[in-house]
């Protein structure tokens, strides 16, 4: 576990290569360009690379949410407490009341039996994110890293990762290439986007750049010079980028903007529906405030209301545009909360739980309105399908057509599957 | 080196203490002694009113441990030297890179000690120097400046701040560094330092608004417990990540996966930090609790009579004082080492089991070293600068066994960017926070797993005050006013990277210079460049 963080640089710049994966060849580089040239040159085309313009939004919901006041109500039992349920479009299943707008959307499912293995924080998100377990000080890449390796383009002028929210992990042992591009306020340009002087110039200040950087790399700083040339070139070719205007929310008209909420949340969603329209395959959207040990019942409303209103937006969105059936989104937190109810002071909430707890999905190949597994009447025990973290990554990757078995070779050289264990969620998907 | 605990180890220790500190003349005047039938003797302990209090407490017991006791000779920068030759020559056949010439040592030494890079004058100055022993003798002139006493309060400032939840208006950072800035600057030593952050006990002030130092965060000392929003259990973790490097957070919620630490453990020593009886809450029944009494991770169990007051400075006890607890060495031995080497001996904050740490007879000597050398933390700086495992060539390790052959090249930390910035081009202003934001990073996270980002290029890029700030620089118009393009490209080189270009450098940048039809464009261009290059965020 030491050794795998400890040495993660030396290999890591190059080793994160599959050894199925013709990128291998073309990592060689500080800014692997003209890799699409040579992979067009073998046979292989952009489109093809890029299955389909499949993409995938996560909406993550940082401090662990309370699956009874989110889609898996228990009225009427001393758990319950006074939360009430309504009913949804799927058949016999109700969701808390916080969430009027997602019940009534037909294209969503739910998964109300997932089982984790964390029930800290920091642990639960790095579960959640990598489908991995944190052990040591582990460096496994984030689903969205995974992701703009196997779906985006090396050679994009924009990120293949944005994070909306700033997530707290990034590519791990994947580098730079494929680490989120973070955006803490979501509807204007990435500050400092705009070059301070023409492109002859900047052209000219790069390459007497990339030299010095050279020489830095000759005295025995190879991994970082490498980096820092490729983390340029990637900002010098996004500052040249005709989709930067799909960060700024300003093109849209007011009802669109609307109808996500006024939310800072509602307009980062909004915000990734643009970038996934731009091409860009992966996004994450953070809300936090989750972490509700006492006065849960005070603050579910607002908090529960903005996500109801964005994602919902979101989804309804996504489809009218055409664009849903070959986009996932994902919503979830870390973790579940304890089903009986605590006794802090000054008034009550939840802790942490990670036996059972909800994750919502909908489009990118997720058939609409199902239910998959049951909880027990007073929630602390499940009764029906078990889902584990595996089969959930599982499922992301059959939905996203990655290929789950595909090997990465670990910074200390060892083969790892993308996912390791489990299996999709059949029951979810329409193919 | 993982045993377990004795029935000896429990209470021995700090019992001894209470009992010697009953009898000291510092406490108030003893009446005379009524032996109870039924109940052994009390110890007694002195009032703990104030920090004052406190500190005279801590001090009476950091006299009678035998920890500062020291045993056996002097351990030098050549002992230090000659282990690692020995032990590492048997795992590698990598060479060790050669040692670093004399700019190289100013620059890295500087940025180490002061967070600065050296000025031109002092570059002049050190390699004209012709004395022997001047590499010895920089150190303990950087040690002495008040710029290393600032560069090391900012840093554990950092490390203690960077994971806290706590709301803004309870807590005083500039507080906590101000303290942290005159315990460094007069050497206080480590133990004292980290006993008096475990043992405050911040009290809500009646009627005092919470930004008007309604927590007392204007006093430093209080900031590492208001730092984890005086919650027991965050104390504890912290407590645990920060000073003995390792992690115990995880076992709140469940037992540790992989290792030795059990949730009991976890919240007996939280039971420390209490304001009065501790409860654990059960796992499968959140209404249920039960209460904990406070035990310290080797075992040791205070006196069931203390207040909280004496608690916390039990904690602090047994934490500092308690020789089986080697971790507490250990950790700041490791950190320290990671920041100047490179690579720590394990991760700085979240060690596993014991098998985990590399070279461990080095690790573990050194620190029983800094323990017999009273905690010094200027003598662990000596020795770590002074050895040749510090002044090595820099080269990326990929390899466990090669650790250490070489040191590894390290990211700046955000505020010593902006420093360097400041120092070049003048105050930053509003693009200071933007400095300190985009380059923020958890100044506990191993540097072989600290990427760059591109937020990062692009400030340095295209940052418009940055920009016009360089091109209006005094060191601008310095450059502008040298004819000769080399000894002008000279000059930009010591300014910027605190170093002399080789030929290639300095032949590239003339040339260029030369073929351009506006020199004072050339000139920004070249300061953009060196301003940029990966070398200016980096230590070499």
């Amino acid at each position: 576990m030491f050794h795998q963080n400890l040495l993660s640089v030396g290999l890591n710049r190059e080793g994160a290569i599959t050894r199925r994966s013709l990128l291998q060849l073309v990592t060689g580089g500080a800014a692997a360009s003209g890799s699409m040239a040579f992979l067009q040159a073998i046979g292989l085309n952009a489109a093809e690379m890029k299955k389909e313009g499949r993409a995938c939004i996560m909406i993550f919901l940082n401090g662990a949410p309370s699956q009874l006041e989110l889609w898996d109500p228990k009225p009427g039992t001393d758990n319950g407490g006074p939360t009430k349920s309504i009913s949804t479009q799927m058949p016999g299943v109700s969701f808390a009341e916080y969430w009027p707008k997602l019940a009534q959307s037909k294209d969503v499912s739910l998964i109300r039996t997932i089982v984790g293995k964390e029930a800290a924080h920091e642990r639960g998100a790095y579960h959640l994110r990598t489908g991995r377990r944190l052990t040591g000080s582990s460096n496994h890449p984030h689903i969205g890293s995974v992701a703009a390796w196997k779906l985006g383009d090396l050679a994009s002028d924009m990120p293949n990762f944005v994070s909306i929210g700033n997530t707290p992990h990034g590519a791990g042992f994947l580098g730079v290439k494929y680490a989120p591009f973070m955006v803490g306020a979501a509807g204007r340009l990435p500050d400092n986007i705009v070059a301070s002087v023409p492109a002859p110039r900047l052209d000219q200040r790069m390459k007497l750049l990339s030299q010095q950087d050279a020489e830095l790399a000759a005295v025995g700083a190879k991994a970082i010079a490498n980096e820092h040339q490729e983390l340029y070139q990637r900002a010098k070719k996004m500052m040249a980028s005709p989709r930067l205007k799909s960060f700024q929310t300003e093109p849209e008209k007011p009802e669109v903007k609307e109808k996500y909420g006024k939310s800072a949340f509602g307009q980062g969603c909004l915000v990734a529906r643009r970038l996934v329209e731009s091409g860009i395959p992966f996004v994450e959207v953070q809300r936090g405030g989750w972490d509700m040990h006492e006065n849960l019942w005070q603050r579910m409303p607002a908090t529960a209301g903005e996500v109801d209103q964005g994602v919902s937006a979101l989804i309804a969105d996504l489809k009218s545009r055409g664009m849903l059936e070959k986009t996932l989104v994902i919503c979830m937190g870390e973790f579940g909360r304890t089903p009986k109810i605590n006794q802090r002071t000054p008034e009550v909430g939840r802790d942490h739980w990670a036996r059972n707890f909800n994750v919502l999905l909908a489009g990118g190949g997720i058939a609409g309105g199902q239910c998959i597994g049951t909880t027990s009447d007073d929630g602390t025990e499940i009764v029906d399908r078990p889902v584990d973290v595996d089969d959930l990554f599982q499922t992301y990757c059959h939905c996203l057509k990655i290929d789950a078995d595909e090997e990465m070779i670990t910074p200390e050289g060892r083969p790892l599957r993308i996912v390791d264990a489990g299996s999709p969620v059949k029951e979810l998907l329409i193919s | 080196m993982v045993r377990s605990l004795p029935q000896w180890g429990r209470m021995t220790a700090f019992g001894a203490v209470l009992a010697m500190l009953a009898s000291f003349a510092w406490s108030a005047p003893t009446p005379p002694a009524r032996p109870s039938k039924k109940k052994p003797p009390q110890p007694k302990l002195p009032e703990l009113k104030t920090p004052e209090d406190k500190l005279k407490f801590l001090e009476a017991i950091r006299a009678s441990f035998p920890t500062i006791r020291s045993s056996g000779g002097a351990f030098t920068a050549a002992d230090l030297d000659e282990m690692m030759r020995k032990y590492i020559s048997k795992e590698t056949k990598t060479p060790f890179t050669p040692i670093v010439n004399d700019e190289t040592f100013l620059r890295r030494a500087s940025i180490d000690l002061t967070g600065k890079t050296p000025t031109p004058e002092k570059i002049r100055a050190f390699t004209a120097d012709k004395s022997p022993k001047k590499r010895a003798a920089l150190v303990d002139e950087l040690l002495a400046s008040d710029d290393y006493a600032r560069k090391w309060a900012r840093y554990w400032r950092s490390v203690v701040f960077h994971n806290s939840a706590a709301n803004r208006n309870t807590i005083n950072p500039q507080a906590f560094e101000d303290w942290l800035f005159t315990e460094f600057k007069d050497n206080r030593s480590w133990d004292r330092v980290v006993s008096e952050m475990i043992s405050a006990q911040p009290q809500r002030q009646p009627n005092v608004k919470a930004e008007e130092n309604g927590f007392q965060q204007d006093h430093g000392p209080n900031n590492f417990i208001l730092a984890c929003e005086r919650k027991p259990d965050i104390i504890a973790s912290e407590t645990a990540r920060i000073f003995m490097g390792i992690s115990v957070g995880c076992a709140e919620c469940h037992d540790h996966p992989f290792d030795r630490w059990k949730r009991e453990q976890f919240h007996e020593m939280a039971a420390f930090f209490a304001n009065g009886k501790y409860y654990m809450t059960d796992q499968d029944d959140p209404s249920k609790k039960s209460e904990v009494k406070a035990v310290f991770l080797l075992g040791e169990e205070p006196p069931s009579t203390l207040k909280p007051d004496h608690l916390r400075v039990a904690a602090a006890a047994y934490l500092v004082y308690n020789s089986d607890n080697y971790w507490f060495a250990r950790a700041y031995v490791n950190r320290m080492w990671s920041e100047l080497v490179g690579d720590g001996f394990y991760s700085v904050d979240s060690l596993g089991p014991d098998k985990d740490v590399v070279h461990q007879l080095i690790v573990n000597r050194v620190s029983s070293a800094f323990r017999y050398a009273g905690f010094d933390p200027k003598w662990l700086f000596r020795l770590i600068m002074n050895s040749e495992a510090y002044q090595r060539g820099i080269r990326t390790i990929d390899k466990p066994e090669d650790l250490f052959t070489s040191v590894r090249p390290a990211r700046l930390r955000p505020y010593e960017i902006a420093d360097n910035v400041e120092r070049l081009i003048g105050e930053l202003k509003g693009a200071r926070g933007a400095v300190e934001r985009t380059f923020a990073q958890n100044p506990s996270t191993p540097q072989s797993d600290l990427e760059g980002t591109v937020q990062q290029a692009l400030l340095m890029m295209n940052n418009g005050q940055l920009q016009k700030q360089l091109s209006n620089s005094p060191l601008k118009k310095q450059l502008v006013g040298i004819k000769a393009n080399d000894e002008m490209v000279r000059e930009a080189f010591l300014a910027v990277l605190a170093r002399t270009p080789t030929p290639d450098e300095t032949k590239r940048y003339a040339d260029f210079i030369k073929s351009s039809k506006d020199r004072n464009a050339a000139i920004d261009d070249l300061l953009w460049v060196l301003t940029n290059s990966a070398e200016f965020i980096v230590k070499r």
